[in-house]
């Protein structure tokens, strides 16, 4: 089968001639369809840089991004725009929800954006609303609820358009323990289940050992991949921190 | 649900930051449309056929007022759509296109705009009523307003607002397609550079305006710099000031504020250290805006000072020349003897006397008349001419230009001078400004014809018109206090009418940009302030560092701006050689006083803001 996702030299340079800095180097890999891929490495390596060069929030410098057909390296402004709404969903570490919207409207907007019938999107919502258990606060304010909350309506609006290709930037960051779990379970489920791509950046080991591959990158390139295979969580926990004990030593960094 | 019912909720969700700026606009359609219409009334437009002047005054104040209005408009949008960034970005990100961003945010602006102006030019309507009947009473007339809604006046504020709106809108397209998504996920701002003070700039700033304030303050006759430059005077004294101040902004408060910052006793203190550092990341990032704040300020301080204090003085102008309410020549007239003060009868006599090249003439009066004519005015330097001595009296006399005279010459025979008066003893208008007083033994020895003044002194003056207009019937010569008073009041009445609506309009809109430029930054600090409260920094002491950020952006421009003003001023006086300290004192006090209201609100919204 033919990957989703395919990225080929991707190279993301910083500063102008005199003073360059190398944020993304000679960096190529694959993602399938249906795959949960995490990110993982110390600050500064590149992670978040990758994602949004990804994402087409960010453009790199050379190489060749491919979804499906297309090589968003190469696309211009507008159809970026329209490649966004019809084929990638987002979810950030600062939830990124608009405050003066209900929680139902915040998730419905990319629907909405995609101009789809009243009856469906509201179907939509309410199924997705129930996959991460937020059915009873469609109709609070973001500022009404606390924070794993934001970060499944977050998670909700990014998968209510049934993306072909899910963001996921440090979600867990902000969130305690409990609601973390309660999010990586219901995006592992997800990802199980209606066999939804995810691509997560992380330092956080634990929510690294959720995916199913983790690529490791350490100063702008890819270092290392570690697969979970038939393996527990908690064995692939266990490889994942023993795996950045020998990358850079650094774990508390990463923890 | 479409995307249009979604940005119509957002808009009405978010209506606190959508109603600052539409009360904004609004307020800038009001006061444009009130003074427009004031332009067109039919009330103004028959005085102005009296007074040229009024009509040129307000047709060039409402040209400075559109200018205004438009700049502070563009100001409260741009303030707008920084606020709205991150709606947006996420629009962006969710996969609208730019082009459909744009035209939802040009259509909610121009939608903004046509109901702004039909409620700015509602209430104008209200207001201009009312400020009609202010600018009649500072006027000095009784005129009953018959009020019409000015079609003209309704047709012009349209089309400069919608002009005005069309350009925000568009720079909404601007901002739309210079934004880069990036942007929004790096919110944290890569670190600034702390502002190094410059000592040499700092010197150089202090020097540009000292020196503008020097040449401002020159001598326009004797001064060689001004014989040099002659009327590009102005504009080398205006330029110096205001690249004077804009390097106080620039250096020498920063250079001030690093020393503050370096003194430990002093910064290791409580939160002086945020303080100051806050303080010197905003003046140099502010320095533009704090430049034209100050400038304006100044601008309205002095236009605003020199108008009141003509209006001010307009009793004591009205008195230098027509000291008495009513003089002509020829016989006494019969007035109500209720009303009367004093009453005279002058003689005199005119004399064509021989001073170098020229000749002038002069009114011959007794000493005896002068004396009751000064003794009715309260003089208190009356002095006696001998024998041989004259006394010289020269309303118009002027240190500078006017020739002094020590001896006249009257028929064949030389006398001295005793004593110049620089004042007018009677109206100048009926006798002339320059009078020589003679011992009453040599009036009757001078042959010359006698003509006869009548001079009356009345109660209440100013309020004497009907009299003041059957006496100017009845004479021949006729001069009137009351008369060149109301003259005097209309024209420097709608001059101070202008000059407040305008200084209020400046000082409102200077409030309000740096309002709007605290605010951004309150929003900004958020971050900051948390980690204080975290840190265990008290909300009080919070509370007192942001007092003190706030104070200084608000008085280092009111104290720039306030500084000008009074040089400015005490040059405009010395030119009109009037004494304006008590009007100017006044005019600064309330400008000051509108100016910390505006203070206490920002700190208000600040702290509202933060916590």
């Amino acid at each position: 089968m033919e990957p989703l996702l395919v990225v080929r030299n991707a190279e993301k340079i910083y500063g102008n001639s005199a003073n360059t800095f190398k944020a993304l180097e000679n960096i190529s890999f694959e993602i399938d369809h249906g795959e949960f891929v995490g990110v993982m490495g110390p600050s500064g390596a590149g992670k978040s840089t990758l994602l949004n060069v990804l994402a087409t929030i960010d453009s790199p410098t050379n190489g060749d991004i491919l979804i499906g057909n297309d090589n968003i390296a190469k696309m211009k402004e507008e159809a970026l725009a329209d490649f966004r709404r019809d084929h990638l969903g987002f979810i950030f570490q600062d939830y990124n929800l608009l405050d003066s919207l209900t929680v139902r409207e915040n998730i419905l907007l990319p629907l909405a954006i995609a101009k789809k019938p009243a009856a469906e999107i509201k179907e939509r919502v309410d199924t997705i609303a129930r996959t991460f258990g937020i059915s009873n606060l469609l109709d609070k304010y973001p500022y009404q609820i606390s924070g794993g909350q934001k970060q499944r309506t977050a998670a909700s609006r990014a998968l209510v358009s049934n993306p072909k290709l899910i963001f996921a930037d440090e979600p867990t960051g902000a969130l305690d323990s409990k609601s973390a779990t309660d999010l990586l379970e219901s995006l592992s489920k997800l990802n199980v289940e209606h066999e939804t791509t995810i691509m997560m950046v992380t330092h956080d080991a634990y929510a690294a050992s959720f995916c199913r591959r983790i690529l490791f990158i350490k100063d702008g390139q890819l270092s290392k991949e570690k697969f979970r295979g038939t393996k527990t969580r908690k064995e692939f926990f266990q490889m994942i921190l023993d795996e950045l004990a020998q990358i850079g030593g650094d774990v508390h960094d990463v923890i | 649900m479409t995307l249009f019912d979604l940005a119509l909720k957002n808009i009405r969700r978010n209506m606190k930051s959508y109603s600052l700026y539409i009360g904004s606009t609004i307020f800038s359609i009001i006061i444009y449309f009130t003074f427009v219409t004031l332009k067109y009334s039919e009330d103004i437009s028959s005085l102005a056929e009296t007074s040229k002047q009024i009509s040129s005054i307000m047709s060039a104040s409402a040209f400075v007022l559109m200018i205004f209005v438009a700049i502070f408009i563009a100001y409260s949008n741009s303030f707008f759509m920084k606020k709205r960034k991150k709606e947006v970005a996420l629009y962006s990100l969710l996969g609208v296109r730019k082009r459909s961003i744009g035209f939802m945010l040009f259509f909610e602006n121009m939608v903004i705009g046509l109901l702004s102006l039909v409620v700015g030019v509602g209430l104008g309507f209200l207001l201009s009523r009312a400020l009609l009947t202010i600018l009649m009473k500072l006027m000095g007339l009784d005129i009953v307003i018959g009020f019409a809604f000015s079609i003209d006046a309704v047709i012009n504020t349209l089309i400069v607002f919608f002009i005005i709106f069309l350009f925000t809108s568009m720079q909404g397209y601007r901002v739309i397609y210079q934004f880069k998504l990036i942007d929004l996920f790096h919110a944290e701002k890569k670190g600034e550079e702390l502002p190094k003070a410059r000592m040499i700039s700092a010197i150089l700033g202090v020097v540009t305006l000292a020196t503008a304030y020097w040449l401002a303050l020159q001598d326009l006759t004797t001064s060689p710099i001004w014989r040099m430059l002659s009327l590009a005077m102005p504009i080398v004294i205006i330029a110096l000031t205001v690249i004077g101040s804009a390097l106080i902004f620039n250096s020498v408060l920063v250079y001030m504020l690093s020393i503050m910052k370096n003194n430990k006793r002093w910064a290791w203190k409580g939160l002086n250290l945020m303080t100051s550092s806050q303080l010197l990341y905003r003046i140099r990032g502010n320095a533009k805006t704090l430049t034209i704040i100050a400038t304006l300020s100044a601008t309205t301080i002095t236009a605003g000072g020199a108008v009141f204090g003509l209006y001010y003085n307009a009793d004591k102008n009205v008195q230098t020349y027509t000291p008495y309410t009513f003089m002509w020549e020829g016989a006494p007239q019969e007035i109500d003897p209720h009303l009367i003060e004093h009453a005279e009868t002058v003689h005199s006599k005119t004399l064509r006397i021989e001073q170098g090249a020229y000749e002038m003439e002069y009114a011959v009066i007794k000493q005896s008349t002068f004396e009751k004519l000064a003794k009715n005015l309260d003089w208190s330097d009356i002095q006696v001419a001998k024998d041989e001595e004259v006394l010289m009296i020269d309303a118009f006399y002027n240190e500078q230009w006017s020739q002094k005279v020590d001896s006249v010459m009257i028929d064949g025979t030389e006398y001295k001078v005793a004593k110049l008066y620089d004042k007018a003893v009677f109206n100048t208008f009926t006798i002339g400004a320059s009078a020589i007083v003679v011992t009453d033994k040599l009036y009757s020895e001078i042959t010359a014809d006698e003509k006869t003044y009548q001079a009356v002194q009345v109660k209440d003056y100013k309020n004497q018109l009907a009299l003041s207009e059957e006496l100017a019937a009845k004479t021949e010569n006729f001069s009137s206090a009351t008369e060149d008073y109301r003259a005097s009041i209309e024209a420097s009445g709608a001059l101070l009418f202008v000059g407040s609506f305008l200084g209020l309009v400046f000082l409102v809109a200077t409030g309000s940009i740096i309002f709007f430029k605290m605010m951004t930054d309150a929003e900004e600090d958020k971050g900051k302030y948390a980690v204080l409260y975290k840190i265990g920094v008290s909300k009080r002491e919070m509370k007192r560092t942001i007092r003190s950020q706030v104070g200084m952006i608000f008085a280092a421009p009111l104290g720039l701006g306030l500084l000008h003003g009074a040089v400015a001023l005490t040059a405009f006086s010395n030119l009109l050689m009037m004494n304006l300290l008590v009007p100017v004192l006044i005019w600064m006090l309330a400008y000051t006083l509108i100016y910390t209201i505006y203070y206490f609100i920002t700190v208000r919204s600040f702290n509202k803001t933060v916590h």
